[in-house]
Protein backbone atom coordinates (compact mmCIF):
# COMPACT_ATOMS: atom_id res chain seq x y z
CA UNK A 1 0.00 0.00 0.00
CA UNK A 2 1.15 3.53 -0.72
CA UNK A 3 1.47 5.89 2.24
CA UNK A 4 0.00 8.75 0.25
CA UNK A 5 -1.65 8.56 -3.12
CA UNK A 6 -2.91 11.65 -4.93
CA UNK A 7 -4.67 11.47 -8.27
CA UNK A 8 -5.48 14.61 -10.24
CA UNK A 9 -5.72 16.60 -7.05
CA UNK A 10 -6.98 20.15 -7.58
CA UNK A 11 -7.67 22.96 -5.13
CA UNK A 12 -9.18 26.26 -6.20
CA UNK A 13 -9.42 29.39 -4.08
CA UNK A 14 -12.45 31.10 -5.67
CA UNK A 15 -11.23 31.13 -9.28
CA UNK A 16 -7.50 30.76 -8.58
CA UNK A 17 -5.98 27.30 -9.05
CA UNK A 18 -3.55 26.89 -6.15
CA UNK A 19 -3.05 23.17 -6.88
CA UNK A 20 -3.55 22.08 -10.46
CA UNK A 21 -4.38 18.41 -11.08
CA UNK A 22 -1.30 16.93 -9.43
CA UNK A 23 -0.69 13.21 -9.03
CA UNK A 24 2.01 11.69 -6.86
CA UNK A 25 2.54 8.85 -4.47
CA UNK A 26 4.67 8.33 -1.42
CA UNK A 27 6.07 4.90 -0.48
CA UNK A 28 5.90 3.71 3.08
CA UNK A 29 9.02 4.61 5.07
CA UNK A 30 10.10 7.25 2.58
CA UNK A 31 10.99 10.88 3.08
CA UNK A 32 9.15 12.55 0.24
CA UNK A 33 9.75 16.20 -0.57
CA UNK A 34 7.61 18.76 -2.36
CA UNK A 35 10.15 21.27 -3.61
CA UNK A 36 9.15 24.60 -5.05
CA UNK A 37 9.20 28.38 -4.68
CA UNK A 38 6.76 30.42 -2.61
CA UNK A 39 3.22 30.18 -3.89
CA UNK A 40 3.85 26.89 -5.68
CA UNK A 41 0.96 25.26 -3.80
CA UNK A 42 2.97 23.11 -1.37
CA UNK A 43 1.20 24.20 1.81
CA UNK A 44 -2.17 23.89 0.12
CA UNK A 45 -1.33 20.31 -0.88
CA UNK A 46 -0.40 19.44 2.70
CA UNK A 47 -3.57 21.04 4.07
CA UNK A 48 -5.74 19.08 1.68
CA UNK A 49 -3.95 15.85 2.58
CA UNK A 50 -4.40 16.60 6.28
CA UNK A 51 -8.13 17.17 5.69
CA UNK A 52 -7.88 20.79 6.87
CA UNK A 53 -9.42 21.93 3.60
CA UNK A 54 -11.39 20.00 1.03
CA UNK A 55 -10.02 19.39 -2.47
CA UNK A 56 -12.00 20.91 -5.33
CA UNK A 57 -11.57 17.73 -7.36
CA UNK A 58 -9.40 14.63 -7.59
CA UNK A 59 -8.72 12.04 -4.93
CA UNK A 60 -6.26 11.70 -2.11
CA UNK A 61 -5.68 8.87 0.37
CA UNK A 62 -3.34 8.34 3.33
CA UNK A 63 -2.54 4.67 3.98
CA UNK A 64 -5.58 3.82 1.90
CA UNK A 65 -7.91 6.07 3.93
CA UNK A 66 -9.85 8.61 1.92
CA UNK A 67 -9.06 12.15 3.09
CA UNK A 68 -12.50 13.49 2.23
CA UNK A 69 -14.71 10.63 3.43
CA UNK A 70 -12.77 9.62 6.56
CA UNK A 71 -11.13 12.85 7.66
CA UNK A 72 -10.96 12.01 11.39
CA UNK A 73 -9.30 8.64 10.69
CA UNK A 74 -6.63 10.34 8.59
CA UNK A 75 -6.01 12.89 11.31
CA UNK A 76 -5.65 10.19 13.96
CA UNK A 77 -2.66 8.59 12.18
CA UNK A 78 -1.07 11.85 11.01
CA UNK A 79 1.34 14.23 12.67
CA UNK A 80 1.66 17.80 11.47
CA UNK A 81 4.17 20.60 11.85
CA UNK A 82 2.77 23.68 10.12
CA UNK A 83 4.97 26.16 8.30
CA UNK A 84 4.30 28.80 10.93
CA UNK A 85 4.23 28.37 14.70
CA UNK A 86 2.17 25.56 16.24
CA UNK A 87 3.19 25.69 19.88
CA UNK A 88 1.55 27.90 22.45
CA UNK A 89 4.33 30.13 23.71
CA UNK A 90 2.40 30.95 26.90
CA UNK A 91 2.69 27.31 27.99
CA UNK A 92 5.79 25.34 28.93
CA UNK A 93 7.35 22.81 26.57
CA UNK A 94 5.99 19.98 28.68
CA UNK A 95 2.48 21.44 28.74
CA UNK A 96 2.49 21.85 24.97
CA UNK A 97 3.12 18.13 24.65
CA UNK A 98 0.65 17.19 27.38
CA UNK A 99 -2.09 19.17 25.69
CA UNK A 100 -1.65 17.31 22.41
CA UNK A 101 -1.31 13.92 24.01
CA UNK A 102 -4.71 14.62 25.56
CA UNK A 103 -6.18 15.89 22.31
CA UNK A 104 -5.09 12.64 20.65
CA UNK A 105 -6.73 10.67 23.48
CA UNK A 106 -3.47 8.93 24.42
CA UNK A 107 -4.23 6.48 27.24
CA UNK A 108 -3.34 8.05 30.57
CA UNK A 109 -0.72 5.46 31.52
CA UNK A 110 1.21 6.07 28.28
CA UNK A 111 1.19 9.86 28.31
CA UNK A 112 4.15 10.51 30.58
CA UNK A 113 6.40 8.00 28.85
CA UNK A 114 5.57 9.35 25.41
CA UNK A 115 6.16 12.93 26.49
CA UNK A 116 9.40 11.94 28.22
CA UNK A 117 10.59 10.05 25.15
CA UNK A 118 9.75 12.89 22.79
CA UNK A 119 11.49 15.47 24.99
CA UNK A 120 14.54 13.25 25.29
CA UNK A 121 14.53 12.53 21.60
CA UNK A 122 14.37 16.18 20.61
CA UNK A 123 16.95 17.22 23.22
CA UNK A 124 14.53 19.39 25.15
CA UNK A 125 14.29 17.52 28.45
CA UNK A 126 16.34 20.04 30.44
CA UNK A 127 14.16 22.98 29.37
CA UNK A 128 10.77 21.25 29.48
CA UNK A 129 9.39 23.33 32.34
CA UNK A 130 10.33 26.70 30.87
CA UNK A 131 7.73 28.72 28.99
CA UNK A 132 8.11 28.08 25.26
CA UNK A 133 8.48 31.80 24.57
CA UNK A 134 11.94 31.63 26.13
CA UNK A 135 13.07 29.02 23.56
CA UNK A 136 15.31 29.72 20.57
CA UNK A 137 13.86 29.31 17.07
CA UNK A 138 15.53 25.92 16.69
CA UNK A 139 14.21 24.70 20.04
CA UNK A 140 10.70 25.83 19.13
CA UNK A 141 10.90 23.87 15.90
CA UNK A 142 12.10 20.78 17.75
CA UNK A 143 9.26 21.17 20.25
CA UNK A 144 6.85 21.39 17.35
CA UNK A 145 8.20 18.15 15.93
CA UNK A 146 7.98 16.54 19.39
CA UNK A 147 4.37 17.75 19.57
CA UNK A 148 3.61 16.13 16.22
CA UNK A 149 4.89 12.80 17.59
CA UNK A 150 2.40 12.62 20.48
CA UNK A 151 0.07 10.24 18.63
CA UNK A 152 3.00 8.15 17.28
CA UNK A 153 1.96 9.03 13.71
CA UNK A 154 2.46 6.61 10.84
CA UNK A 155 2.52 9.62 8.56
CA UNK A 156 4.26 12.88 9.40
CA UNK A 157 3.74 16.14 7.50
CA UNK A 158 6.43 18.79 7.86
CA UNK A 159 5.74 22.13 6.18
CA UNK A 160 9.07 23.89 5.59
CA UNK A 161 10.68 22.22 8.61
CA UNK A 162 13.78 24.39 8.75
CA UNK A 163 12.39 27.69 7.50
CA UNK A 164 13.95 30.68 9.21
CA UNK A 165 16.46 28.66 11.22
CA UNK A 166 20.18 29.34 11.36
CA UNK A 167 22.51 26.72 9.80
CA UNK A 168 23.31 24.87 13.05
CA UNK A 169 19.68 24.61 14.10
CA UNK A 170 18.81 23.52 10.57
CA UNK A 171 21.31 20.66 10.64
CA UNK A 172 19.99 19.55 14.03
CA UNK A 173 16.42 19.46 12.70
CA UNK A 174 17.55 17.44 9.67
CA UNK A 175 19.29 14.89 11.87
CA UNK A 176 16.15 14.46 13.97
CA UNK A 177 13.93 14.07 10.93
CA UNK A 178 16.21 11.42 9.43
CA UNK A 179 16.30 9.49 12.70
CA UNK A 180 12.51 9.41 12.81
CA UNK A 181 12.45 7.65 9.48
CA UNK A 182 15.40 5.36 10.25
CA UNK A 183 14.41 4.30 13.77
CA UNK A 184 10.63 4.26 13.64
CA UNK A 185 9.98 3.85 9.93
CA UNK A 186 7.78 6.96 9.99
CA UNK A 187 6.76 8.03 6.52
CA UNK A 188 7.44 11.72 6.05
CA UNK A 189 6.06 14.20 3.56
CA UNK A 190 7.84 17.53 3.74
CA UNK A 191 7.77 20.72 1.73
CA UNK A 192 10.69 22.99 1.17
CA UNK A 193 11.93 25.78 -1.05
CA UNK A 194 15.50 24.89 -0.07
CA UNK A 195 17.30 22.78 -2.69
CA UNK A 196 19.94 21.71 -0.28
CA UNK A 197 17.40 20.57 2.25
CA UNK A 198 15.57 18.50 -0.36
CA UNK A 199 18.88 17.03 -1.48
CA UNK A 200 20.11 15.91 1.95
CA UNK A 201 16.77 14.76 3.38
CA UNK A 202 14.59 13.32 0.67
CA UNK A 203 14.50 9.89 -0.93
CA UNK A 204 12.08 11.17 -3.53
CA UNK A 205 11.29 14.67 -4.71
CA UNK A 206 8.44 16.22 -6.64
CA UNK A 207 9.24 19.63 -8.02
CA UNK A 208 6.27 21.96 -7.88
CA UNK A 209 5.73 25.22 -9.66
CA UNK A 210 2.53 27.26 -10.05
CA UNK A 211 0.35 24.45 -8.73
CA UNK A 212 1.81 21.77 -10.99
CA UNK A 213 4.32 19.00 -10.46
CA UNK A 214 6.90 19.60 -13.18
CA UNK A 215 9.29 16.72 -12.43
CA UNK A 216 9.79 13.94 -9.92
CA UNK A 217 12.28 11.28 -8.97
CA UNK A 218 15.14 10.67 -6.56
CA UNK A 219 17.59 13.56 -6.17
CA UNK A 220 20.17 11.56 -8.14
CA UNK A 221 17.77 10.79 -10.98
CA UNK A 222 16.70 14.39 -11.19
CA UNK A 223 20.24 15.65 -11.25
CA UNK A 224 21.25 13.04 -13.81
CA UNK A 225 18.35 14.21 -15.96
CA UNK A 226 19.93 17.64 -16.35
CA UNK A 227 23.23 16.08 -17.42
CA UNK A 228 24.88 15.13 -14.16
CA UNK A 229 28.21 16.16 -12.60
CA UNK A 230 31.04 17.74 -14.55
CA UNK A 231 34.62 16.53 -13.99
CA UNK A 232 37.42 18.76 -15.27
CA UNK A 233 40.94 17.43 -15.41
CA UNK A 234 44.35 18.49 -16.59
CA UNK A 235 46.94 16.02 -17.99
CA UNK A 236 49.73 16.76 -20.46
CA UNK A 237 51.54 13.50 -21.27
CA UNK A 238 49.19 12.00 -23.84
CA UNK A 239 45.64 12.28 -25.20
CA UNK A 240 43.04 11.24 -22.60
CA UNK A 241 39.97 11.46 -24.85
CA UNK A 242 39.78 7.74 -25.63
CA UNK A 243 39.99 6.66 -22.03
CA UNK A 244 37.61 9.33 -20.75
CA UNK A 245 34.91 8.41 -23.23
CA UNK A 246 34.63 5.02 -21.58
CA UNK A 247 33.54 6.71 -18.34
CA UNK A 248 31.04 9.28 -19.50
CA UNK A 249 30.16 11.93 -22.02
CA UNK A 250 33.07 14.06 -23.12
CA UNK A 251 32.01 17.68 -22.98
CA UNK A 252 35.21 19.27 -24.24
CA UNK A 253 38.67 18.02 -25.03
CA UNK A 254 41.73 20.16 -25.81
CA UNK A 255 44.75 17.83 -25.79
CA UNK A 256 47.10 20.67 -26.85
CA UNK A 257 46.24 22.47 -23.58
CA UNK A 258 45.85 19.21 -21.66
CA UNK A 259 42.31 20.21 -20.50
CA UNK A 260 39.27 17.93 -20.57
CA UNK A 261 35.67 18.11 -19.33
CA UNK A 262 33.58 15.01 -18.77
CA UNK A 263 29.93 14.56 -17.68
CA UNK A 264 29.13 11.65 -15.36
CA UNK A 265 26.21 10.62 -13.14
CA UNK A 266 28.00 10.51 -9.77
CA UNK A 267 31.20 12.48 -9.85
CA UNK A 268 32.74 11.39 -6.59
CA UNK A 269 32.32 7.70 -7.49
CA UNK A 270 33.64 8.14 -11.03
CA UNK A 271 36.87 9.99 -10.19
CA UNK A 272 38.84 7.07 -8.63
CA UNK A 273 38.14 4.71 -11.51
CA UNK A 274 38.93 7.39 -14.10
CA UNK A 275 42.27 8.04 -12.40
CA UNK A 276 42.98 4.31 -12.31
CA UNK A 277 42.27 3.87 -16.04
CA UNK A 278 44.46 6.86 -16.95
CA UNK A 279 47.22 5.54 -14.70
CA UNK A 280 47.09 2.17 -16.50
CA UNK A 281 47.57 4.06 -19.81
CA UNK A 282 50.58 5.74 -18.23
CA UNK A 283 48.91 9.15 -18.28
CA UNK A 284 49.69 11.30 -15.30
CA UNK A 285 46.86 13.56 -14.10
CA UNK A 286 48.02 16.91 -12.75
CA UNK A 287 44.76 18.21 -11.34
CA UNK A 288 41.11 17.21 -11.18
CA UNK A 289 38.03 19.13 -10.08
CA UNK A 290 34.35 18.26 -9.73
CA UNK A 291 31.30 20.45 -10.21
CA UNK A 292 28.24 18.64 -8.96
CA UNK A 293 24.93 19.41 -10.57
CA UNK A 294 22.41 20.80 -8.14
CA UNK A 295 18.67 20.67 -7.84
CA UNK A 296 18.84 24.32 -8.73
CA UNK A 297 19.88 23.25 -12.24
CA UNK A 298 17.00 20.79 -12.20
CA UNK A 299 14.54 23.47 -11.22
CA UNK A 300 15.89 25.79 -13.87
CA UNK A 301 15.40 23.12 -16.50
CA UNK A 302 11.84 22.11 -15.56
CA UNK A 303 10.35 25.34 -14.29
CA UNK A 304 12.34 27.75 -16.39
CA UNK A 305 13.25 29.86 -13.37
CA UNK A 306 15.40 29.80 -10.29
CA UNK A 307 13.87 29.43 -6.85
CA UNK A 308 14.03 32.76 -5.11
CA UNK A 309 14.35 33.07 -1.41
CA UNK A 310 11.22 35.10 -1.19
CA UNK A 311 9.45 37.15 1.42
CA UNK A 312 7.87 34.46 3.53
CA UNK A 313 11.25 33.05 4.39
CA UNK A 314 12.22 36.23 6.19
CA UNK A 315 8.68 36.60 7.52
CA UNK A 316 8.99 33.23 9.24
CA UNK A 317 12.08 34.33 11.10
CA UNK A 318 10.47 37.61 12.11
CA UNK A 319 7.32 35.80 13.20
CA UNK A 320 9.30 33.56 15.52
CA UNK A 321 11.07 36.56 17.00
CA UNK A 322 7.77 38.35 17.49
CA UNK A 323 6.28 35.36 19.27
CA UNK A 324 9.30 35.14 21.52
CA UNK A 325 9.06 38.76 22.54
CA UNK A 326 5.33 38.75 23.09
CA UNK A 327 4.86 38.83 26.83
CA UNK B 1 -34.66 -3.37 15.17
CA UNK B 2 -33.00 -2.61 18.52
CA UNK B 3 -29.76 -0.67 18.33
CA UNK B 4 -27.01 -3.04 19.51
CA UNK B 5 -25.00 -2.69 22.68
CA UNK B 6 -21.98 -1.94 20.51
CA UNK B 7 -23.76 1.07 19.12
CA UNK B 8 -24.40 2.48 22.59
CA UNK B 9 -20.84 1.78 23.61
CA UNK B 10 -19.61 3.64 20.54
CA UNK B 11 -21.85 6.60 21.29
CA UNK B 12 -20.63 6.65 24.85
CA UNK B 13 -16.98 6.50 23.78
CA UNK B 14 -17.34 9.33 21.27
CA UNK B 15 -19.30 11.35 23.82
CA UNK B 16 -16.53 10.97 26.33
CA UNK B 17 -13.90 11.94 23.74
CA UNK B 18 -15.98 14.98 22.87
CA UNK B 19 -16.14 16.06 26.49
CA UNK B 20 -12.44 15.40 27.01
CA UNK B 21 -11.55 17.70 24.10
CA UNK B 22 -13.68 20.49 25.54
CA UNK B 23 -12.23 20.08 29.02
CA UNK B 24 -8.63 19.81 27.76
CA UNK B 25 -8.87 23.16 25.99
CA UNK B 26 -10.28 24.80 29.13
CA UNK B 27 -7.61 23.14 31.31
CA UNK B 28 -4.79 24.66 29.30
CA UNK B 29 -6.46 28.06 29.35
CA UNK B 30 -6.33 27.80 33.14
CA UNK B 31 -2.67 26.82 33.01
CA UNK B 32 -1.93 29.89 30.87
CA UNK B 33 -3.69 32.05 33.44
CA UNK B 34 -1.58 30.50 36.16
CA UNK B 35 1.63 31.34 34.29
CA UNK B 36 0.59 34.91 33.69
CA UNK B 37 -2.43 36.58 35.21
CA UNK B 38 -1.40 40.17 34.47
CA UNK B 39 -3.99 40.39 31.70
CA UNK B 40 -6.79 39.97 34.23
CA UNK B 41 -5.59 43.10 35.99
CA UNK B 42 -5.05 45.12 32.83
CA UNK B 43 -8.53 44.21 31.65
CA UNK B 44 -9.86 45.08 35.08
CA UNK B 45 -8.97 48.75 34.76
CA UNK B 46 -11.90 49.74 32.56
CA UNK B 47 -14.65 48.09 34.63
CA UNK B 48 -13.02 49.49 37.75
CA UNK B 49 -13.37 52.98 36.27
CA UNK B 50 -17.03 52.33 35.52
CA UNK B 51 -17.61 51.50 39.15
CA UNK B 52 -15.34 54.09 40.72
CA UNK B 53 -16.09 57.08 38.50
CA UNK B 54 -19.40 56.53 36.72
CA UNK B 55 -20.98 54.50 39.51
CA UNK B 56 -19.98 56.76 42.36
CA UNK B 57 -20.99 59.92 40.47
CA UNK B 58 -24.39 58.64 39.41
CA UNK B 59 -25.03 57.24 42.86
CA UNK B 60 -24.43 60.62 44.42
CA UNK B 61 -26.59 62.60 41.98
CA UNK B 62 -29.34 59.96 42.20
CA UNK B 63 -30.21 60.37 38.54
CA UNK B 64 -31.36 56.81 38.00
CA UNK B 65 -34.13 55.23 40.01
CA UNK B 66 -33.27 51.68 41.06
CA UNK B 67 -35.99 50.93 43.59
CA UNK B 68 -34.88 50.07 47.11
CA UNK B 69 -31.33 49.23 45.95
CA UNK B 70 -28.38 51.60 45.79
CA UNK B 71 -27.17 52.55 42.34
CA UNK B 72 -23.81 50.85 42.94
CA UNK B 73 -25.60 47.64 43.91
CA UNK B 74 -27.55 47.90 40.70
CA UNK B 75 -24.53 48.77 38.55
CA UNK B 76 -22.05 46.15 39.82
CA UNK B 77 -23.67 43.12 38.12
CA UNK B 78 -23.95 45.21 34.94
CA UNK B 79 -20.26 46.08 34.97
CA UNK B 80 -19.43 42.48 35.83
CA UNK B 81 -21.37 41.22 32.84
CA UNK B 82 -19.82 43.89 30.64
CA UNK B 83 -16.31 42.81 31.57
CA UNK B 84 -17.23 39.19 30.88
CA UNK B 85 -18.45 40.27 27.46
CA UNK B 86 -15.22 42.17 26.76
CA UNK B 87 -13.10 39.17 27.73
CA UNK B 88 -15.21 36.82 25.64
CA UNK B 89 -15.38 38.96 22.51
CA UNK B 90 -11.60 38.80 22.43
CA UNK B 91 -11.76 35.07 21.64
CA UNK B 92 -12.83 35.64 18.05
CA UNK B 93 -9.86 37.95 17.56
CA UNK B 94 -7.64 35.33 19.15
CA UNK B 95 -8.98 32.72 16.75
CA UNK B 96 -7.80 34.82 13.80
CA UNK B 97 -4.45 35.41 15.50
CA UNK B 98 -4.04 31.68 16.09
CA UNK B 99 -4.97 31.02 12.47
CA UNK B 100 -2.28 33.45 11.30
CA UNK B 101 0.29 31.83 13.56
CA UNK B 102 -0.49 28.23 12.60
CA UNK B 103 -1.82 27.17 16.03
CA UNK B 104 -5.32 26.75 14.70
CA UNK B 105 -4.20 24.60 11.77
CA UNK B 106 -2.39 22.42 14.25
CA UNK B 107 -5.43 22.18 16.52
CA UNK B 108 -7.67 21.26 13.60
CA UNK B 109 -5.24 18.54 12.51
CA UNK B 110 -6.19 16.50 15.59
CA UNK B 111 -9.10 14.04 15.40
CA UNK B 112 -11.17 16.29 17.69
CA UNK B 113 -14.53 17.30 16.17
CA UNK B 114 -14.77 20.97 15.10
CA UNK B 115 -17.71 21.65 17.37
CA UNK B 116 -15.80 20.29 20.38
CA UNK B 117 -13.03 22.76 19.58
CA UNK B 118 -15.54 25.61 19.39
CA UNK B 119 -17.09 24.60 22.71
CA UNK B 120 -13.64 24.16 24.24
CA UNK B 121 -12.69 27.69 23.23
CA UNK B 122 -16.02 28.96 24.56
CA UNK B 123 -15.51 27.20 27.87
CA UNK B 124 -12.01 28.71 28.03
CA UNK B 125 -13.61 32.12 27.69
CA UNK B 126 -16.03 31.18 30.46
CA UNK B 127 -13.20 30.09 32.74
CA UNK B 128 -11.23 33.27 32.14
CA UNK B 129 -14.39 35.29 32.74
CA UNK B 130 -14.69 33.84 36.25
CA UNK B 131 -11.34 35.29 37.23
CA UNK B 132 -12.15 38.63 35.65
CA UNK B 133 -15.44 38.71 37.56
CA UNK B 134 -13.81 37.77 40.86
CA UNK B 135 -11.55 40.77 40.55
CA UNK B 136 -14.46 43.17 40.01
CA UNK B 137 -16.52 41.49 42.71
CA UNK B 138 -13.65 42.01 45.15
CA UNK B 139 -13.38 45.66 44.15
CA UNK B 140 -17.09 46.15 44.73
CA UNK B 141 -16.81 44.57 48.19
CA UNK B 142 -13.91 46.91 48.99
CA UNK B 143 -16.12 49.83 47.89
CA UNK B 144 -18.60 48.57 50.46
CA UNK B 145 -21.26 47.65 47.92
CA UNK B 146 -23.67 45.26 49.59
CA UNK B 147 -23.64 42.00 47.58
CA UNK B 148 -24.53 38.46 48.48
CA UNK B 149 -21.95 36.21 50.13
CA UNK B 150 -24.23 33.20 50.18
CA UNK B 151 -22.22 30.34 48.59
CA UNK B 152 -25.22 28.95 46.72
CA UNK B 153 -26.07 32.31 45.18
CA UNK B 154 -22.41 32.84 44.33
CA UNK B 155 -22.37 29.44 42.63
CA UNK B 156 -25.40 30.54 40.63
CA UNK B 157 -23.64 33.74 39.64
CA UNK B 158 -20.54 31.78 38.54
CA UNK B 159 -22.66 29.54 36.34
CA UNK B 160 -24.21 32.62 34.73
CA UNK B 161 -20.76 34.14 34.24
CA UNK B 162 -19.48 30.98 32.50
CA UNK B 163 -22.59 30.86 30.34
CA UNK B 164 -22.24 34.55 29.49
CA UNK B 165 -18.57 34.09 28.58
CA UNK B 166 -19.47 31.14 26.38
CA UNK B 167 -22.29 33.03 24.70
CA UNK B 168 -20.28 36.13 23.79
CA UNK B 169 -17.21 34.17 22.73
CA UNK B 170 -19.43 32.13 20.40
CA UNK B 171 -20.83 35.32 18.88
CA UNK B 172 -17.27 36.48 18.34
CA UNK B 173 -16.27 33.10 16.88
CA UNK B 174 -19.18 33.34 14.45
CA UNK B 175 -17.78 36.61 13.16
CA UNK B 176 -14.15 35.45 12.85
CA UNK B 177 -14.69 33.17 9.82
CA UNK B 178 -16.63 35.97 8.12
CA UNK B 179 -14.22 38.84 8.65
CA UNK B 180 -11.03 36.76 8.75
CA UNK B 181 -8.42 39.48 9.42
CA UNK B 182 -7.25 40.68 12.79
CA UNK B 183 -7.77 44.35 11.97
CA UNK B 184 -11.37 43.82 10.89
CA UNK B 185 -12.08 41.68 13.94
CA UNK B 186 -10.69 44.34 16.28
CA UNK B 187 -12.98 46.88 14.66
CA UNK B 188 -15.95 44.53 14.78
CA UNK B 189 -15.20 43.74 18.42
CA UNK B 190 -15.53 47.41 19.31
CA UNK B 191 -18.45 47.91 16.98
CA UNK B 192 -20.55 45.27 18.72
CA UNK B 193 -19.53 45.50 22.38
CA UNK B 194 -20.43 49.14 22.91
CA UNK B 195 -23.90 48.95 21.33
CA UNK B 196 -24.60 45.70 23.20
CA UNK B 197 -23.60 47.41 26.42
CA UNK B 198 -25.69 50.56 25.95
CA UNK B 199 -28.76 48.70 24.70
CA UNK B 200 -28.74 46.42 27.73
CA UNK B 201 -29.93 47.03 31.25
CA UNK B 202 -26.32 47.38 32.46
CA UNK B 203 -26.48 51.03 33.54
CA UNK B 204 -30.21 51.81 33.58
CA UNK B 205 -33.34 49.73 34.14
CA UNK B 206 -35.22 48.62 31.04
CA UNK B 207 -38.40 50.33 32.34
CA UNK B 208 -36.71 53.72 31.92
CA UNK B 209 -35.85 53.09 28.26
CA UNK B 210 -37.82 54.53 25.32
CA UNK B 211 -39.85 51.88 23.50
CA UNK B 212 -37.49 51.39 20.55
CA UNK B 213 -34.62 50.73 22.97
CA UNK B 214 -36.77 48.36 24.98
CA UNK B 215 -37.30 46.30 21.83
CA UNK B 216 -33.57 46.06 21.25
CA UNK B 217 -32.85 45.27 24.89
CA UNK B 218 -35.34 42.41 24.70
CA UNK B 219 -33.24 40.60 22.09
CA UNK B 220 -29.89 41.58 23.58
CA UNK B 221 -28.39 38.52 25.31
CA UNK B 222 -26.42 40.79 27.62
CA UNK B 223 -29.66 41.96 29.27
CA UNK B 224 -30.55 38.41 30.23
CA UNK B 225 -27.08 37.72 31.60
CA UNK B 226 -27.22 40.93 33.64
CA UNK B 227 -30.69 40.28 35.04
CA UNK B 228 -29.69 36.75 36.09
CA UNK B 229 -26.57 38.15 37.76
CA UNK B 230 -28.60 40.77 39.64
CA UNK B 231 -30.97 38.09 40.81
CA UNK B 232 -28.10 36.11 42.26
CA UNK B 233 -25.87 38.91 43.52
CA UNK B 234 -28.14 41.62 44.98
CA UNK B 235 -29.67 40.60 48.32
CA UNK B 236 -33.45 41.04 48.20
CA UNK B 237 -33.58 41.56 44.41
CA UNK B 238 -35.54 38.39 43.75
CA UNK B 239 -38.05 39.06 46.51
CA UNK B 240 -38.64 42.64 45.34
CA UNK B 241 -38.86 42.22 41.55
CA UNK B 242 -39.73 38.51 41.18
CA UNK B 243 -37.55 38.44 38.02
CA UNK B 244 -38.03 35.51 35.62
CA UNK B 245 -34.73 33.82 36.52
CA UNK B 246 -35.40 30.67 34.52
CA UNK B 247 -36.25 32.74 31.44
CA UNK B 248 -33.05 34.74 31.84
CA UNK B 249 -30.88 31.65 32.14
CA UNK B 250 -32.86 29.85 29.46
CA UNK B 251 -32.44 32.76 27.03
CA UNK B 252 -28.67 32.84 27.67
CA UNK B 253 -28.44 29.09 27.14
CA UNK B 254 -30.46 29.29 23.95
CA UNK B 255 -28.32 32.15 22.59
CA UNK B 256 -25.16 30.18 23.45
CA UNK B 257 -26.48 27.08 21.70
CA UNK B 258 -27.48 29.01 18.58
CA UNK B 259 -24.21 30.91 18.26
CA UNK B 260 -22.10 27.83 19.08
CA UNK B 261 -23.85 25.94 16.29
CA UNK B 262 -23.32 28.75 13.79
CA UNK B 263 -19.67 29.10 14.85
CA UNK B 264 -19.09 25.36 14.42
CA UNK B 265 -20.71 25.40 10.99
CA UNK B 266 -18.67 28.39 9.82
CA UNK B 267 -15.44 27.24 11.47
CA UNK B 268 -13.92 25.53 8.43
CA UNK B 269 -14.18 28.77 6.46
CA UNK B 270 -11.62 30.49 8.64
CA UNK B 271 -8.85 28.39 7.04
CA UNK B 272 -9.95 28.99 3.46
N1 LIG C 1 -6.66 30.96 1.86
C1 LIG C 1 -6.27 31.33 0.62
N2 LIG C 1 -7.07 32.07 -0.15
C2 LIG C 1 -6.69 32.44 -1.39
N3 LIG C 1 -5.51 32.13 -1.95
C3 LIG C 1 -4.65 31.39 -1.22
C4 LIG C 1 -4.98 30.95 0.10
N4 LIG C 1 -3.95 30.23 0.58
C5 LIG C 1 -3.01 30.23 -0.40
N5 LIG C 1 -3.43 30.92 -1.47
C6 LIG C 1 -2.69 31.11 -2.72
O1 LIG C 1 -2.43 29.84 -3.26
C7 LIG C 1 -1.12 29.79 -3.79
C8 LIG C 1 -0.37 28.63 -3.18
O2 LIG C 1 -0.12 28.90 -1.83
P1 LIG C 1 0.64 27.89 -0.89
O3 LIG C 1 0.03 26.56 -0.99
O4 LIG C 1 0.71 28.51 0.46
O5 LIG C 1 2.08 27.86 -1.55
P2 LIG C 1 3.49 27.43 -0.95
O6 LIG C 1 3.25 26.73 0.34
O7 LIG C 1 4.07 26.55 -1.99
O8 LIG C 1 4.28 28.67 -0.76
C9 LIG C 1 -0.48 31.13 -3.51
O9 LIG C 1 -0.53 31.90 -4.70
C10 LIG C 1 -1.34 31.73 -2.46
O10 LIG C 1 -1.39 33.13 -2.56
MG1 LIG D 1 4.03 27.13 2.17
Amino acid sequence: MKAVEAVNLTKMYSDFKAVDAISFDVDEGQIFGLLGPNGAGKTTTIRVTLTLIKPTSGSITVFGIDCVKSAAAVRQISGYVPQEVSIDTDLTGYENLLMYSKLYYTPKDQRESRIGDALEYMDLADRQHDLAKTYSGGMMRRLEIAQALMNRPKMLFLDEPSIGLDPTAKTAVWEHVKRLRDEFGTTILLTTHDMHEADVLCDEIAIMNRGKIVADGSPEELKASVGGDVISLVAHNGDCSQVLQEHGKLLSSRPEEGAYELVVARGEKAIPSILESLESHKIHVESVSLKKSTLDDVFLKYAGARIQEGGTWKDARLLRRAVRKRG
Amino acid sequence: MMPSLGFFRMMLASGSRYLRTVLTLAEFELRKLRHDSSEIFIRGVQPALWLLVFGVTFASIRAIQTGPFTYLQYLTPGVLAQSVMFVAVFYGIMLVWERDLGLLNKLLSTPAPRSAIVLGKALSAGVRSIFQAIMIFALALIMNVSLTLNPLELMGAIIVIVLGGMCFSCISMCLAPIFKTREKMMGIGQAITMPLFFTSSAIYPIELMPDWLKAIAAVNPLSYVIEAMRTFLIPGYYEYYQPPLLLDIGATLLATAIFATIAALLFRRILE
